[in-house]
């Protein structure tokens, strides 16, 4: 079962390096924004589905990360790989700044906490008009680089996934589960919980500002109402809800899964698909809270490495 | 106050708006003997735990740990110089396997907490379960394995805030022969317990709180017997 299960994992990636070959243009830019996503839930997965501090305003991350790679691109002259790891970096130290203060909340206050820090940074990067561009935002010389970008976005999937699976399989990742199931607890039994969450919430602030980064190259264009919009947060959390927070695959397989049903759903009726996105989130939060993977794992007692 | 003492409360306040929890408490404990805490609800037992614990930041005196301050230091820094504890309600953490619980406890490499804890999960006849949920094992099994998870991190004091609420007789008197035997090993321990039978039995020096203020303390026989004591759980 596990050998079936990596030498299916080994097809896929191998499968997914050669798809550019004869991919349509269409379906490059589907393939990066399915990549996106995974990354995204994943991230998101690693603070909020481990520890069980939501965040709420993940994408501040993202949008922090587009804005850094857009500036040293277009203003600076630099490459769009060097430029989308600072934009990691960003959204790193962004982390950090906030984080220490704000992990200190419990609950619904640090969810809240986030979701200012969203609009405070769209807000930021408004009123700083002479390294933003402001309102009008900020355009970055024309590059036809969908294909390089491809490969850079679904490494970073790649590569948080990985990370997913080392922490969720290591004494660590136990560690920042006991936050999640009792705090109190864990800090009596000698667990440093403030900067274990912290850890935590930098490794899952990395590659949303990597993502960020990417995705403002490839638009070419980057504004604040575009990079920071709260719909992206919603969506990354629901991804990450639906396939099961705290596994391993969860938040890939809900990324793939209500990505490509938008795509199909969002072809054929521009108005319903948001509708029946909104009736996803009510079902998941009512009837399924623990995801797919999760309902599973705790039926048939499977590992997290699910 | 012994100059021996491992732990040294002295003074020690704490109140919550206008009530005080806990006033100027003092209590000495001798390294490798079994203390009791007991007193009727709401007499400060708990908060006198979280004061020590550092879970409360007491408002008055002091606390020392082998003769350093341990007042002001966060849970976890009290928990890393050897004091463990565990709570009146059980605090297990449910969505981790009874094994993964202990694992989690800090110190030394993975390997040796491993058999560490595969020891302690035998010694509590949990071993057979040791891949389960916590959160799916019985009341009892939890307050046991909450208990071999302070033994975990082989901490010098251990307190435990009412170890033998809904026990059952069997796992009770293995859990009283296992508290003897830490003893024996030279831990010190300090009980919460409403169970006097327990304290008697277990216990070679008991305080007792009333309001927030240790009006007793002595061997469990002279106890039951002094007046402050009777009054406070019988009233006047």
């Amino acid at each position: 079962m596990k050998r079936a299960f990596i030498a299916a994992l080994g097809v896929l990636l191998v499968a997914l390096a050669l798809y550019p070959i004869t991919a349509t243009g269409y379906g490059i830019r589907f393939m990066l924004q399915l990549f996106m996503w995974v990354a995204l839930a994943q991230s998101w997965n690693l603070i909020s589905g481990l520890t069980g501090y939501v965040s709420f305003g993940h994408v501040a991350f993202f949008g922090t990360g587009a804005y850094a790679t857009g500036i040293l691109v277009a203003t600076h002259g630099w490459h769009w790989m060097p430029a989308s790891l600072m934009g990691g970096v960003a959204g790193a130290i962004l982390a950090l700044i906030i984080g220490y203060p704000c992990l200190r909340l419990k609950g619904p206050y640090f969810a809240i906490s986030m979701l200012g820090l969203n609009e405070v940074m769209r807000v930021l990067v408004s009123y700083f008009e002479g390294l933003t561009g402001g309102g009008s935002g900020l355009s970055l010389p024309a590059l036809h680089a969908s294909v390089p970008i491809y490969y850079a976005t679904g490494l970073a999937a790649v590569a948080v996934t990985a990370t997913a699976f080392l922490i969720i399989t290591s004494r660590f990742g136990l560690r920042l589960m006991t936050i999640r199931e009792d705090e109190v607890a864990a800090e009596a039994m000698g667990i440093d919980t403030a900067r274990y969450k912290l850890y935590a919430f930098l490794l899952s602030a990395f590659v949303p500002g990597v993502v960020g980064g990417l995705q403002a190259r490839d638009q070419g264009y980057i504004e604040p109402m575009a990079v920071f919009p709260l719909l992206t947060t919603i969506t990354m959390i629901v991804m990450a809800l639906f396939g099961g927070k705290g596994t391993v695959w969860g938040p890939a397989l809900g990324a793939v899964t209500l990505f490509v049903f938008q795509e199909l759903v969002w072809a054929r009726f521009l108005y319903l698909h948001q509708v029946l996105f909104g009736a996803i989130i009510i079902v998941v939060v009512l009837l399924m809270p623990r995801g797919i993977l999760g309902i599973l794992q705790q039926r048939y007692q499977l590992p997290r490495t699910i | 106050m012994q100059a021996n003492a491992i732990l040294e409360v002295r003074d020690v306040t704490k109140r919550f708006g206008g009530v005080t929890a806990v006033n100027r408490c003092s209590l000495a404990l001798a390294q490798g003997k079994i203390y009791g805490l007991i007193g009727p609800n709401g007499s400060g037992k708990t908060t006198l735990f979280n004061c020590i614990t550092g879970l409360e930041r007491r408002d008055a005196g002091e606390v020392r740990f082998k003769g350093a301050r341990i007042d002001g230091l966060k849970p976890y820094q009290v928990a890393r110089r050897g004091i463990g504890r565990t709570f009146q309600i059980i605090r297990v953490f449910p969505e981790l396997t009874a094994l993964e619980n202990l694992l989690v406890v800090t110190g030394g490499p993975f390997e040796a907490a491993r058999r560490r804890a595969e020891e302690l999960l035998r010694f509590v006849t949990l071993d057979r379960l040791g891949n389960e949920y916590a959160g799916n094992l019985s009341y009892g099994q939890q307050k046991l394995l909450e208990f071999i998870r302070v033994l975990m991190a082989d901490p010098e004091l251990i307190l435990l805030d009412e170890p033998a609420a809904g026990v059952n007789r069997t796992l009770l008197n293995e859990l009283l022969a296992a508290i003897t035997r830490l003893r024996d090993q030279g831990k010190t321990i300090l009980i919460v317990e409403h169970d006097m039978k327990v304290v008697m039995g277990l216990c070679e020096t008991v305080f007792v709180l009333d309001y927030g203020e240790k009006i007793a303390e002595g061997p469990p026989g002279l106890i039951q017997t002094d007046e402050r004591v009777i009054e406070a759980y019988f009233g006047r």
